[in-house]
């Protein structure tokens, strides 16, 4: 069956001082579904995801998104407010966690009364209704982490891109983001992650592509979970899954 | 000893009394450096920005410029300025000389590079992330610039407040443009200058014990903002 695509790649090619970091022939996201970018170090997992969040834009090569060639236009504002991005190593702004979580909507213009309802909800859902008024720079690891996510989800984007969200947090936040991300994402969403944890790989996958050198290796879709993953390296659960 | 005792009492006695001529020029003096530092914050804080956040090719030559300005010695801008609003100058017809706007005018030449180069080391040492993060959440460049100068809020308010400090102490451009003109132009500093030549120790002791004590609360407040900002950071 013939998977709807949302964004699609085509001949990308990043160079970073005189050093190819990504050389893509052809990628594509698929729509409302988990598709997963694995790779080991520089393999350029995270400048694939900066340049399909349309955060850098300094690349050679076309993206489309559902059909249309996006232009590489610095602002792109009406596109990127359809996107949230989830970071390693979140970034807080001065103020507190209800602020935060406020922000994209602030940004787009909405309503007090509609941010306070949001933010409330959103909160709830990931446990941190009652750290709303504490200073943003006064929270451990994971509590950062879930108001980053918060802040991602208030917005309710078309794409939700995760860059490696569990990678710096201990083990028991964790487990609260492989057993709530799922109920979290909505099935009108679509989520791109970059991920090294092969529990979300194996729980979440919808697609996997696994980037070498800058270049996609592979791209497989999955329709059978029932497939090992072997915690240690990378190419072992794709060698199991092709 | 006497003497100093003396003038010491008299000036304090100044002070308490609010003597009117002593408030007039320190009011004065206030007017104009507030507005000058006012109008520099307003153009070195994008200047700041559009030097610390862009790549250009004469980046480094602006900076070497920038820093070189830091130590500009006010009565070079005081004749450039001259130059300017003197009647035979470009700006001759204006009629700035010995106004206060003409003193305002080379006062915010003189900050401008202290307070954006104290900017630029600020947003500089901004974390890339704050960028990232704001484009990610659906930021227009116009949000963007304002979550910026909302993060580095304290280190700017620092750098304003080293402009103030810079613009209440200085002479040459005051003395140079102002003119000295009693209740129009006299300021803090040119007083000072004029009444010690005229005699007055204690009119210009009392004169300087005020511009001490500002400097002293300009300092307190640019204290007390980085240790709010460090709270802020904890």
């Amino acid at each position: 069956m013939q998977e709807d695509k949302i964004i699609e790649v085509k001949k990308i090619k990043k160079i970073c001082r005189d050093k190819t970091i990504l050389d893509i022939e052809e990628f594509a996201v698929l729509k409302n579904k988990f598709n997963f970018i694995i790779g080991g170090n520089g393999s350029g997992k995270t400048s694939l995801l900066n340049i399909l969040s349309l955060i850098d834009q300094n690349y050679k090569g076309e993206l489309f998104y559902e059909g249309q060639s996006i232009n590489k236009d610095e602002q792109n504002l009406k596109l990127r407010r359809k996107f949230s991005v989830i970071w390693q190593d979140p970034y807080l702004y001065r103020g507190n966690v209800f602020y935060n979580i406020a922000l994209p909507l602030k940004l787009r213009g909405v309503d007090q009364n509609s941010i306070n309802k949001k933010v409330r909800a959103v909160a709830a859902r990931l446990e941190i209704e009652n750290f709303l008024e504490q200073s943003a720079h006064t929270l451990s690891g994971g509590e950062k982490q879930k108001t980053s996510i918060a802040r991602a989800l208030i917005t309710e984007p078309e794409i939700l891109f995760v860059d490696e969200a569990t990678t710096n947090l201990d083990e028991e936040s964790i487990q609260f983001f492989n057993s709530h991300f799922a109920d979290l994402v909505t099935d009108e969403m679509t989520v791109v992650m970059v991920s090294h944890d092969s529990r979300q790989i194996k729980e979440l996958a919808d697609q996997i592509t696994l980037l070498k050198g800058g270049k996609v290796e592979i791209t497989k879709t999955i329709n059978n979970f029932n497939f090992e993953l072997f915690g240690a390296g990378i190419e072992a659960p794709i060698a199991e899954i092709v | 000893m006497d003497y100093y005792s003396d003038a010491i009492l008299r000036a304090l006695q100044l002070i308490i009394s609010l003597d009117p001529e002593v408030i007039q020029v320190v009011t004065t003096s206030l007017k104009i450096s507030i507005s000058s530092t006012f109008i520099a914050s307003i153009i070195s804080m994008p200047l700041a920005v559009l030097i610390a956040r862009n790549k250009f090719k004469t980046k480094k030559f602006i900076n070497i410029i920038l820093n070189t300005m830091l130590s500009l010695p006010t009565v070079v801008v005081g004749i450039f300025v001259y130059s300017l609003i003197s009647r035979r100058g470009v700006l001759g017809e204006l009629d700035l000389l010995f106004t206060p706007i003409g003193i305002i005018i080379g006062q915010v030449i003189l900050i401008i590079p202290l307070i954006t180069a104290l900017i630029r080391n600020v947003i500089f040492s901004m974390d890339e992330k704050l960028y990232k993060t704001a484009t990610s959440m659906g930021a227009s460049r116009r949000q963007k610039f304002k979550l910026l100068i909302l993060e580095a809020r304290y280190g700017i308010i620092g750098a304003v407040i080293a402009g103030f400090g810079r613009v209440l102490g200085e002479i040459g451009v005051s003395m140079m443009l102002g003119g000295n003109i009693k209740g129009v132009t006299r300021t803090i500093t040119t007083a000072m200058s004029l009444e010690t030549n005229k005699g007055r120790f204690a009119f210009a002791l009392a004169l300087g014990i005020i511009l001490l004590s500002l400097s002293f609360l300009i300092n307190f407040v640019t204290y007390f903002l980085q240790e709010g900002k460090n709270y802020a950071r904890r």
